[in-house]
């Protein structure tokens, strides 16, 4: 029973990269990292929950809190930026932000 | 041996801390530097600090004085035919090999251990592998202490006037002068005492760097500036030499000793010299051949012989009381000190002596014409130091070694004299050196006139003054060798005595004539300059008078009473110097000699009395005296045959680094930066583009991944 | 290098025989369906192609159905799993495709609450309490707020032209595909399963794995969340006049 839940949560994963890539909305590609961020809680306790061995651990579980934990630092501080972005331009556009670059 | 006396006046503690009180006072002075203290006193650390080595250097004079074994009398047999030094060398061949532990009467102190290097399998951990800081006491030591100490604190006192403008004010650097005079006559003592040859090399060195401070202390001044870097590099070729003498020593050394003993140290070197007649495998040169002739490199250069001789010269753009020192009186005897000290190494290569005996002779002869035609009086000075320095040098390689001492010990004194002189002139005359410039200066500096006067009879060998006697004796020892030898030795004396008189006549008679410079009111220097003067005045007439006898009645004596080799020999040979042979007899030539040098006298008085102010001796010979004024070209030549080939290839090795090697790192860069030019383009900023790219790099790699999984290449193929 | 030549022809002849080791065709149609389907529902200019590519995304659910029996490798799915699972991918799929941001995070509360659905199906009690809590109730929150914050009067622009639909779609689900592959032809839990009282994840066996083994991490994890905030506040108290509004004095 492992490959199912290991697939849909690479199929979360892949969502959530496409949305990324192609969603132009800084917010909305906040939510995509979180969504990949989803597809691998799903995958980590799915090792966990139906090892190869038989024995069921809840390493993956605990790796789950940490991911937890990380994602929300990151929606707090990319959050904060995203304001901060807006207030300077008035916009969400990823793309308005072009400085890193050899002009 | 030395060690073994009971009484001495001071423990030998007290004597190893000799070189120190110098450094001290260095250090202090630099504190001041540091501190921004008043120059007016910056000289007192140094003067106490050299005061306290010249005492020290005086009692451990007379405490060695009294330790010397018996003086053997007339030990050397008298063999008066011409090839004493022959027999001398074969002598000490036979008897090196006949008892391989020679003693020498010196003994070793050993502060500690300085630095170790590699260790040796065999050899014990505690005494072999160790470098040490230790000092060689023997009648050498003394002997060169004396005069180097003594002759350094009448020079730190005399500069204490020199450096100072009219007005009594220091010249600007005044206390960075005397710290480095202090660290000069620390590194000095440390060369003389050094136990070992590392210890040798280090104050080698170091008198080198004083030397290349002090010949650049006007470093504002361009030439001062070359002259400075000129000595250095000069050295430098000879120091090669050196320091390959005492890679070679060591090499040798090492198969020689016993365990436990350390290769280096003299006493060990000097125990077994002896082995050193084995072939070296080099060359078909013996060993001791090889080390003899590796070692004198480095005495050509620091004593300023016949090929490396022309730092010299330009080294007189230093502070006149630097001339003195450091190019007259003690530095440039180093050369000497080292090869008469490694005299057991010496005797046993006759080749080393010859060459040096060859490269005495042609310097002595060479330098001695220069000066005659030269107008600058501190080069004249400078050019009959490296005259007089190639006389001890003839006399080392006749095998003589102790005359050579005497002769170094006299000139300190009489040419320290007359560099101080000629400053007290410089002083007078507003900086100007030029006898073409001025003339009869007796009328304005009388004190000077008579200490010159009496600095220049001592040069000149005129009879019963200190020169005279260390001479004769090396012309004495030429005669023995061959009558040509002698006759250039002698010709030389003669000259000598010309040109240093034709500079004092042209400098104090005739009618007064004094250079802008001077002023209005050209004034005699103050006594703390003059005081020193008449020390070394007193030097130059009776110090000469240590390496003779009294021998009233005898029947072979000069003007019957005096009797060559005295307590000066007796001393010295307590000493790795040994007893060297002397041939006997021929007194008639100490009275050659005397008329020689009155000759020349005569004929400078004859020419140069009224002190004319054109060049009599161009009208007469022409062509060889520009040849002389222009000092045969020898610069000129060293130009074209040494330093232009050499700046050739410096300027081809530098387009090589330049477009070469640079151009390789440049090509090395443009690679990476021209294809970063391209992939730029790829780099717009934007956010998302970035993801893109890495997601499908990522798809490409892992698609790449599968398929080779599911299409294994042909890794055999 | 005639190795890799031979290489590339054996590569192309496998190509050819169809022979991807793994890749069955029903995963091949469901692949290129939903990638079909995504490009096409993804905001752009193709406006009236959007509800061509939901109903191919929705064929495309269908037809999931049917690969995850497949992954099952045999075993009974239970009905709960392929009901979160579709529900977790539709509001997944809803999220990027949505054109205002208000709704894709609510679709996202939606999909927070279909994963904590999986977990529950794997016994992760307290993960499933933890996410609900966090997500749902804290990030999802905040996310609203500044949404809020950043509310345009219409539709931005930039919200309503997906960027790259096509290269992003393929760059995914050629990764996807991999994965899947890969899945089918890696050794699996073919053998017995721990029960669900076995690997009952309670706050209990989490929390004592949490303070015991992972102490220092969770230490670190703390010390981050502290970092984080601070962090968040410095940025946020920059008022934009440090740097010039608008053109923000740095184009």
């Amino acid at each position: 029973m492992l490959l199912p839940y290991v697939l849909v949560g690479a199929i979360l994963f892949v969502l959530g990269m496409i949305g990324f890539i192609t969603r132009r909305n800084l917010i909305v590609m906040f939510l995509c990292t979180e969504m990949m961020f989803q597809g691998i809680i799903v995958n980590l306790v799915a090792f966990g929950r139906y090892p190869l061995n038989g024995v069921p651990t809840f390493d993956g579980q605990v790796f789950a809190v940490f991911l937890i934990a990380v994602a929300a630092v990151e929606a707090a501080l990319g959050l904060a930026l995203v304001v901060l972005l807006y207030r300077n331009k008035e916009t969400l556009d990823a793309g308005a932000w072009k400085l890193l670059k050899d002009e | 041996m030395l060690a073994a006396a009971e009484t001495s006046l001071l423990d030998i503690n007290v004597y190893a801390t000799m070189p120190f009180w110098p450094l001290l006072g260095a250090l202090l002075v630099g504190l001041l530097i540091a501190f921004r203290a008043k120059a007016q006193y910056a000289h007192w650390p140094v003067v106490l600090g050299v005061a306290a080595t010249a005492v020290l250097a005086v009692t451990l004079f007379f405490d060695l004085g009294q330790k010397l074994p018996a003086p053997e009398g007339d030990s050397a047999p008298a063999v008066a035919h011409g090839d004493g030094h022959e027999v001398d060398v074969h002598h000490g061949e036979t008897d090196a090999h006949a008892h391989a532990d020679h003693d020498y009467p010196g003994f070793t102190h050993t502060l500690y251990n300085w630095m170790s290097f590699g260790a040796e399998e065999s050899l014990d951990e505690h005494s072999n592998r160790w470098i040490p800081i230790n000092f060689y006491f023997d009648g050498l030591t003394g002997m060169m202490l004396l005069f180097v100490t003594v002759v350094s604190l009448m020079v730190v006192i005399y500069a204490i006037g020199y450096m100072r403008d009219h007005h009594g004010h220091p010249e600007p650097g005044y206390e960075r002068f005397f710290a480095f005079l202090g660290l000069f006559v620390f590194s000095m003592v440390m060369l003389v005492l050094a136990g070992n040859f590392v210890l040798l090399y280090l104050g080698w060195e170091l008198v080198g760097l004083c030397s290349y401070l002090l010949i650049g202390f006007y470093f504002r001044k361009p030439s001062a500036a070359a002259a400075a870097k000129k000595a250095f590099i000069v050295n430098r070729i000879g120091d090669f030499g050196f320091a390959l003498g005492i890679f070679a020593l060591y090499m040798f050394m090492r198969g020689h000793v016993s365990a436990g003993e350390n290769p280096l140290d003299y006493e060990v070197v000097f125990k077994y010299a002896g082995s050193l007649a084995e072939p070296s495998g080099y060359f078909g040169l013996s060993q001791a051949s090889l080390v003899g002739l590796l070692l004198m490199c480095g005495a050509l250069g620091k004593s300023a012989q016949f090929p490396l001789y022309t730092w010299l010269p330009d080294a007189m753009e230093g502070p006149t009381p630097v001339s003195a020192l450091i190019h007259a009186a003690t530095m440039v005897t180093a050369g000497i000190y080292m090869v008469a000290r490694c005299t057991p190494i010496y005797e046993l290569s006759p080749l080393a002596l010859n060459v040096i005996l060859t490269l005495g002779v042609v310097g002595a002869a060479l330098t001695a014409t220069m000066a005659v035609a030269q107008h600058d009086m501190k080069r004249i000075l400078a050019y009959s130091t490296i005259s007089q320095l190639a006389y001890m040098f003839v006399a080392l390689g006749l095998a003589v070694p102790d005359s050579g001492v005497f002769h170094v010990f006299t000139h300190a004194w009489f040419k320290a004299l007359l560099f101080l002189g000629a400053g007290s002139v410089m002083h007078a005359m507003g900086g100007v050196i030029d006898v073409r410039y001025f003339s009869g200066l007796r009328h304005v500096l009388p004190k000077t006139y008579i200490l010159m006067l009496i600095g220049c009879l001592a040069l000149a060998g005129v009879p019963l003054l200190s020169g005279f006697w260390s001479k004769d004796e090396i012309v004495h020892a030429a005669f023995d060798h061959s009558v040509l030898v002698g006759v250039i030795m002698l010709a030389t004396a003669g000259l000598t005595a010309y040109y240093t008189f034709r500079m004092f006549f042209l400098c104090f008679h005739g009618k007064l004539r004094l250079p802008d410079e001077a002023g209005e009111n050209p004034h005699e220097s103050p006594p703390v300059m003059i005081m020193p003067l008449w020390v070394l005045a007193l030097g130059a007439i009776f110090v000469g008078y240590l390496g003779v006898t009294f021998a009233v009645g005898s029947g072979e004596a000069f003007i019957g009473v005096f009797k060559p080799h005295g307590y000066f020999h007796d001393y010295l040979h307590a000493s790795t110097i040994g007893h060297p042979h002397h041939g006997h007899g021929g007194m008639w030539l100490m009275y050659v000699s005397g008329v020689v040098a009155l000759a020349g006298i005569g004929l400078a008085w004859m020419r140069f009395g009224q002190a004319p102010q054109d060049e009599p001796d161009r009208k007469i010979l022409g062509p060889v005296w520009d040849l002389w004024n222009a000092k045969y070209y020898v610069d000129e030549i060293y130009d074209a045959v040494i330093v232009r080939p050499l700046r050739g290839i410096g300027h081809f090795l530098f387009g090589v680094d330049r477009f070469g090697v640079d151009g390789l790192v440049w090509f090395v860069s443009a690679v990476p930066r021209g294809l970063a030019f391209l992939l730029h383009f790829m780099q717009r900023g934007a956010l998302q583009g970035y993801a893109l790219t890495m997601a499908l790099g990522i798809a490409l790699l892992l698609l790449l991944w599968r398929w080779i999984d599911v299409v294994p290449p042909d890794v055999a193929g | 290098m005639p190795g890799i030549a031979s290489w590339v022809e054996r590569s192309v002849r496998a190509a050819g025989e169809w022979n991807l080791n793994g890749m069955s065709t029903l995963l091949v149609i469901f692949l290129v369906l939903g990638a079909t389907g995504l490009f096409l529902a993804l905001p752009g200019t193709r406006g009236g192609w959007r509800p061509v590519g939901m109903a191919l995304l929705v064929a495309a659910g269908i037809l999931l159905v049917f690969v995850l029996a497949d992954f099952a490798l045999g075993r009974e799915l239970p009905i709960w799993f392929g009901g979160c699972a579709l529900v977790a991918l539709f509001a997944a799929t809803r999220v990027i495709t949505h054109t205002k941001p208000v709704y894709s995070a609510l679709y996202f509360v939606l999909l927070i609450v279909a994963v904590t659905g999986l977990l529950l199906l794997m016994s992760a009690e307290f993960l499933a309490a933890a996410l609900v809590i966090v997500y749902a109730g804290a990030i999802l929150v905040t996310y609203l707020f500044v949404i809020m914050l950043a509310q345009q009067a219409r539709l931005a622009p930039y919200d309503a032209r997906a960027r790259e639909p096509f290269v992003g779609c393929v760059a995914g689900f050629v990764l996807l595909a991999i994965i899947a592959a890969q899945l089918l032809v890696a050794p699996s839990g073919v053998g017995a399963e721990p029960t669900v009282e076995e690997a009952a994840g309670t706050v209990e066996a989490v929390g004592t794995l949490l303070l015991t083994d992972y102490i220092i991490a969770i230490q670190l994890a703390g010390l981050l969340l502290l970092a984080g905030m601070v962090g968040a506040i410095a940025i946020a108290r920059r008022q934009a006049a440090d740097s010039t509004p608008q053109n923000g004095g740095v184009d």
